[in-house]
């Protein structure tokens, strides 16, 4: 018996480490986050209690719905866009062909790189004098725009951008899954003659549904997180705030206008979206994932 | 591998504690320098380029020119970051004893209790140093009957002009436009000889300015001798006249292709390239556009309309209520020797920033210097009716909505041009001149009322 107390003892004592880490640097900031969205706080000051306050005042800001807006705009594209580009792209690498290695690296390069290294090297791309974009475009006739400056243009703009930085990584864990298929299965199916759409659509794709489920669910929380890019690329918010996203809206109020408790307010409702976001595809998507 | 997990992370300690020690040093907290019995007061700011090499000059020769004190300069690089770096610190109790503030920030501080009154700092001096400090620059830095800040660098707009794109198109490069009018009637002079000329850069155009540019549109609104907020400050005068007509006669300039619009310095960089001949820029552009300028160019004050107005930008200074009233003391001995009437005239010339001191404008170093410049005039004639923007805590985000909204209007035009405008290079034609022009109206009084809107629902809720 006092063996077995032992025992549990040395389980919790290996736990420790890491939930002392969640604890202080997610348990805790949350429920601080939420306490603090009730108060007014300038940061210097004392937090004064307002109640629901900041949220009234949230729910009543055109430009808080405009960045939510934003942000589902930027979610909507760049999620099914990502996992298109990257699957496609896996499926050339799985393939025997020489060189493979290099292939590969080459798309994990942006992965590794960072965020704002890659911005500044975009926003030369995107420059509409001297930019590499309409210097292409001009060899195919047609006409030089803005891009960044353009409010229609600059979320396409900032979604191209993510999307290429975010591929490699995509890519990776697509080809995991791709070799997780059993060769036997393609073999069975060519003997009795499916051509290689039919391979894929009932072989490759539904077994696969794991991996693209996975990826699915990460990458719609990391767009509801966008930031570092837009912060980058389009100082204010973009040409008439045609790139405000919740966490710049709320970076700004925290750490421009110093509007601390309203700020969190917002934060914890872009927790709710993102929380209800992958609620709904654990419990709708999963049921279409097959676990072989 | 015990062994080297411990060795990795002793390593990390070591490096952890020498970037600590490395940020307390760049910030200036570590205590006394070495060796010195001087106080150190730290001095946080964002002035950098050729303006913060002449800063260091001054501070530098402060320290020289007494054993009490020494002040470390530490540069934060832009606003932003020094604002956020200053709350940040506020809270950690490791506030700089003084540094640049805009006013909004200033009264924050006041409110609790962070920074020193300098009244009675002031009171303690035998000379009246209040009465010397030019008035716009005293209310400015004059909360409730109080002075909080002292002026650091204050700028104000002024009109730049390439004296020979007049000469050329048969102007006088000694008669700037004094009116908003004649700045339209000389745009479209010089925008239409060049589009005519045989020969001639048909790139060249009149008047440049930065896309959504506040501080402009403002300037214009006191030019038409209207008001930005009311007194309270919880409603803007943004759907009233003179700020339609400010407005309309920057659009209209744009409708008819005599003005241009660019991103950030585009409008400044046009100007030395040769390609724009009247722009619209801070005072303080003077020190970096002069080296590439190869053409003679002129400063005027900006153009007025009804009546003249500019309005002042930049920071001020204040000192931190650290608890320490040496470090006070020096702070304050620092502050009196930089707005000292020497100091402030050697400053205000060498940098264009306004001085301090009615008294530094009458010296001799002043004259003397605007004598060898006569651009250097400019800034100063226009301190008669200088005025500052409103020091509201939400002003910050005014400007922003302000700017998102001018940025709108000028898309919504450029459209409207290209509908109703016909024929090219020669003359302006549109398709009915009259309806045209009613038409601009129309979109500018809309745009006004809804950038009124919008900015009122922020100043509903200003509590100040």
């Amino acid at each position: 018996m006092a063996n077995k107390h032992n025992k549990d003892w040395g389980a919790y004592l290996y736990l420790l480490p890491v939930v002392v880490i969640l604890v202080t640097f997610h348990v805790l900031p949350i429920f601080y986050s939420l306490i603090v969205s009730f108060y007014d706080w300038d940061l210097i000051g004392k937090p004064e209690y307002i109640g629901t306050g900041n949220y009234s005042r949230l729910f009543d800001d055109p430009m808080f719905y405009k960045s939510i807006w934003n942000t589902i705009y930027y979610a909507i594209i760049s999620v099914p866009l990502s996992i298109f580009c990257s699957l496609g792209i896996a499926l050339l690498l799985n393939n025997p062909i020489s060189g493979i290695g290099i292939y590969r690296t080459i798309y994990f390069i942006p992965v590794i790189t960072s965020i704002n290294a890659v911005a500044i090297v975009w926003n030369f791309i995107y420059n509409p004098d001297f930019g590499l974009l309409n210097k292409i475009l001009a060899v195919f006739a047609i006409e030089p725009r803005t891009w960044l400056q353009d409010p229609f243009w600059a979320m396409p703009c900032i979604i191209f951008m993510s999307v290429w930085k975010g591929l490699g990584y995509n890519v990776i864990i697509f080809l995991a899954g791709l070799q997780n298929i059993p060769r036997h299965l393609y073999e069975a199916a060519r003997i009795d003659g499916a051509s290689r759409w039919q391979q894929f659509r009932h072989i490759t794709w539904p077994l696969l549904t794991p991996t693209t489920y996975f990826i699915f669910v990460i990458s719609s929380i990391g767009s509801f997180q966008v930031f570092a890019q837009v912060y980058m690329m389009t100082p204010r918010g973009g040409p008439l705030k045609s790139t405000m996203v919740i966490v710049y809206y709320l970076y700004r109020k925290a750490f421009e206008q110093f509007e601390f408790g309203y700020a969190l307010a917002a934060a914890f409702i872009l927790f709710i979206i993102t929380f209800s976001v992958t609620l709904f595809n654990k419990l709708y998507l999963e049921k279409k994932v097959h676990y072989s | 591998m015990r062994i080297f997990l411990i060795g990795v992370l002793i390593t990390w300690l070591i490096i952890v504690g020498f970037i600590i020690k490395g940020d307390r040093e760049a910030a200036g907290l570590s205590q006394q320098q070495p060796g010195t019995d001087k106080v150190q007061i730290v001095f946080w700011h964002a002035m950098g380029g050729p303006l913060g090499r002449v800063m260091t000059d001054l501070i530098d020769r402060y320290n020289k020119s007494q054993n009490s004190y020494f002040i470390k300069a530490v540069g934060m690089g832009s606003y932003d970051t020094l604002a956020k770096k200053i709350l940040a610190s506020l809270v950690a109790h490791e506030a700089p004893d003084i540094a640049q503030n805009y006013e909004t920030l200033t009264k924050k501080f006041i409110k609790h209790h962070k920074i020193v009154c300098l009244d009675d700092l002031i009171a303690s001096e035998s000379e009246d140093i209040k009465d010397d400090i030019i008035p716009v620059l005293l209310e400015n830095n004059t909360f409730d009957g109080k002075l909080y800040s002292f002026p650091f660098n204050k700028s104000v707009p002024v009109l730049y002009y390439n004296k020979d794109i007049f000469k050329r198109v048969g102007l006088d490069p000694e008669k700037p436009p004094e009116t908003l009018e004649q700045l339209a009637e000389y745009a479209r002079k010089i925008t239409q000889y060049h589009q005519t000329t045989p020969g001639a850069d048909t790139s060249v155009y009149g008047y440049g300015n930065s896309k959504a540019n506040v501080w402009g549109y403002l300037n214009r609104i006191l030019q038409f001798g209207g008001k930005i907020v009311n007194d309270e400050g919880n409603k803007s005068h943004f759907d009233e006249e003179a700020a339609v007509n400010a407005l309309l006669s920057l659009q209209t300039m744009l409708f008819e292709e005599i003005a241009k619009e660019g991103q950030g310095f585009d409008h400044q960089n046009d100007f030395i390239a040769g390609k724009c001949a009247i722009i619209e820029s801070s005072i303080v552009s003077k020190v970096y556009m002069e080296e590439s300028l190869n053409f003679e160019f002129g400063v005027a004050p900006l153009p007025g309309q009804k009546t003249k107005g500019v309005i002042l930008s930049g920071t001020n200074i204040n000192i931190f209520n650290n608890g320490d009233p040496r470090k006070v003391a020096g702070a304050w001995d620092f502050i009196k020797w930089f707005t000292s009437t020497e100091i402030s005239a050697e400053w205000s010339i060498r940098t264009t920033y306004m001085p301090v001191r009615k008294s530094s404008l009458k010296s001799e170093y002043f004259i003397n210097a605007q004598a060898r410049d006569p651009n250097l005039k400019a800034p100063y004639v226009q301190l008669d009716y200088c005025h500052f923007e409103p020091r509201l805590t939400c002003w910050f985000e005014v400007r922003d909505l302000m700017a998102d909204h001018l940025e709108r209007a000028s898309i919504e035009i450029i459209k409207m041009k290209d509908e109703y405008r016909i024929g090219k290079p020669e003359g302006w034609q549109f398709k009915a001149e009259q309806d045209t022009r009613s038409l601009l109206l129309e979109t500018i009084k809309r745009q006004c009322e809804e950038m009124a809107i919008d900015v009122n629902a922020i100043l509903r809720h200003n509590t100040d």
